[in-house]
């Protein structure tokens, strides 16, 4: 069964019957017997597409149109005409106003069945993208442009949003003391929506570190004030989020952060990687949550990785995830490379099921130069 | 859909969240767990054996699902943690929140003794016969 829904609008209760049975059959379908009716059935739920007569008593087919194009809700639902009226003025007034088919009786079944498929495709087809068109701007906009130079370190950052992926964010910005904030989340969810609350999330995020820094440069503050937002904030009252913010200061070769139930950061060294362990609970889950700002040092030659839930939960060959091990290991054959991260999806996908990544994927990468 | 939710008592419910739990279900999850809420269920055991995968999305509807119940002194409880779950549980520290269980029937008992529990019911005997 189809999910699409057709709305039929016919006076003729033996062929609304008819409609009803065989549309039926492949859509989720309403009937109304006039326009009138047509119109509060809309009201209540609008259906992918109308199918109506012309002549029908208290409102009939045209009046029926006319009132639904004015409506910006219901403007733009598929809508085909199927009527007696044969001759061509009304089928030229009809095909005049915009609709999509105008079928004269006695019709095949068969035809009005194609093109009630052909319709509701091409209109979900042009959804699909709007959508993805949507979703990449949105992508676009939560990435950075540049990334920070700083004489002994290199900062990279790489990231593929999906039309169809999360909620991935990296942000960062320069404070008055030299050092850099970094903010890595992923809200929760899947496709527009969780990039719509991404969006609107990194802008709160933006404004909150901007107006507090004046009097705390601490991520575990910071990230106090964002879990007490998203749990008040009527609009952002659903969502959930991880997020890692991390204050890098680079002349004491310094990270302090806060991690909030996101994927935890990975220390890549010659002798090989450890997890940077130490996290809370994901953000708007509980107004008491305690967050706690935890510091430690990159040593020479050694690099940070930030990354989302795209890189670990990625399926390696035998079926596993990667986990925080395999993404471990990755960056560890990346650390000598002159394109580490570049190198580290390489070396991922090498070991992947899949010859693609199956979600969002974002890697920041932080490396300080060798002694 | 995979889950199944079975009413154990008026006030608890049992949901066997069965092979995932996921960006696929996990609308149909949240209006059927809200269904029961709205029945008046206060506390929900959600039963991971068997679960392979519970997606970030899913893990939303549990926080939904959590978040509504909190005010109004239900809780959601896990039972049977399978290991893909338990990854996922780990990671975002919401072991912190949700408590955990070996069995379905471990995670009743402590709700069914927990004194909460008790105060929910409101009419329920307090000491025991």
């Amino acid at each position: 069964m189809n999910e699409h829904s057709v709305l039929i609008v016919e006076d003729n209760p033996t062929l609304r019957r008819l409609l009803e049975y065989r549309i039926g059959k492949h859509y989720d379908v309403r009937a109304a017997e006039h326009g009138e009716e047509a119109l509060e059935f809309v009201e209540t739920r609008a259906p992918d597409l109308i199918i109506s007569d012309i002549m029908m008593p208290k409102m009939d087919g045209f009046a029926l149109l006319k009132a639904l194009r004015r409506n910006e809700r219901t403007a733009t639902i598929p809508f085909i005409f199927l009527t007696a009226k044969s001759d061509e003025a009304s089928r030229a007034k009809g095909l005049s106003t915009g609709i999509d088919d105008y079928i004269t009786k006695p019709f095949d079944i068969d035809y009005v069945l194609a093109r009630v498929e052909q319709i509701i495709q091409r209109s979900q087809v042009y959804q699909t993208k709007l959508n993805a068109r949507i979703g990449r701007d949105f992508s676009d906009r939560l990435m950075p442009k540049t990334m920070p130079r700083e004489e002994g370190y290199r900062a990279l950052f790489f990231s593929q949003p999906k039309e169809d992926g999360g909620g991935d964010l990296f942000d960062w910005v320069q404070l008055t003391d030299g050092s850099y904030l970094f903010t890595i989340g992923d809200i929760m969810g899947k496709g527009l929506q969780a990039k719509f609350y991404a969006f609107s999330f990194l802008s709160y995020i933006r404004s909150t570190i901007h107006a507090m820094l004046g009097s705390t440069v601490s991520p575990a503050t910071l990230m106090r004030r964002v879990n007490a937002m998203l749990i008040q904030d009527q609009v952002l009252e659903e969502t959930f989020a991880s997020l890692l913010l991390l204050r890098w200061e680079p002349a004491r070769d310094r990270v302090t952060y806060c991690n909030a139930g996101h994927c935890r950061p990975i220390l890549v060294g010659l002798q090989g990687a450890g997890i940077i362990d130490y996290s809370d609970l994901i953000l708007g889950l509980d107004p008491q949550t305690e967050f706690t700002d935890k510091a430690f040092t990159i040593p020479p030659g050694s690099a940070l990785l930030c990354y989302t839930d795209g890189l670990n939960e990625q399926v390696t060959k035998s079926g596993q995830q990667f986990g925080e091990a395999g993404v471990a290991l990755s960056a560890s054959e990346a650390l000598q490379a002159p394109q580490p991260i570049k190198m580290l999806l390489e070396s991922m996908l090498e070991r992947s099921a899949d010859a693609h990544f199956a979600d969002d994927i974002l890697a920041f990468w932080l490396q300080r130069d060798a002694d | 859909m995979s889950f199944t939710i079975q009413k154990a008592t008026p006030t608890t419910a049992v949901v066997r969240v069965g092979k995932a739990l996921d960006f696929r279900n996990a609308a149909d999850f949240k209006a059927s767990c809200q269904e029961h809420t709205r029945a008046g269920t206060r506390y929900f055991v959600l039963d991971f054996s068997g679960t392979g995968i519970l997606d970030s999305t899913g893990l939303g509807v549990i926080f939904s699902l959590y978040r509504q119940l909190t005010p109004i002194g239900g809780q959601v409880v896990f039972a049977s943690v399978s290991r893909p779950v338990q990854v996922v549980v780990q990671l975002t520290r919401t072991y912190k929140v949700f408590r955990q269980f070996p069995t379905v029937e471990a995670a009743y008992d402590a709700l069914e003794r927990s004194p909460a529990a008790g105060r929910a019911t409101g009419a329920a005997p307090t000491g025991t016969a």
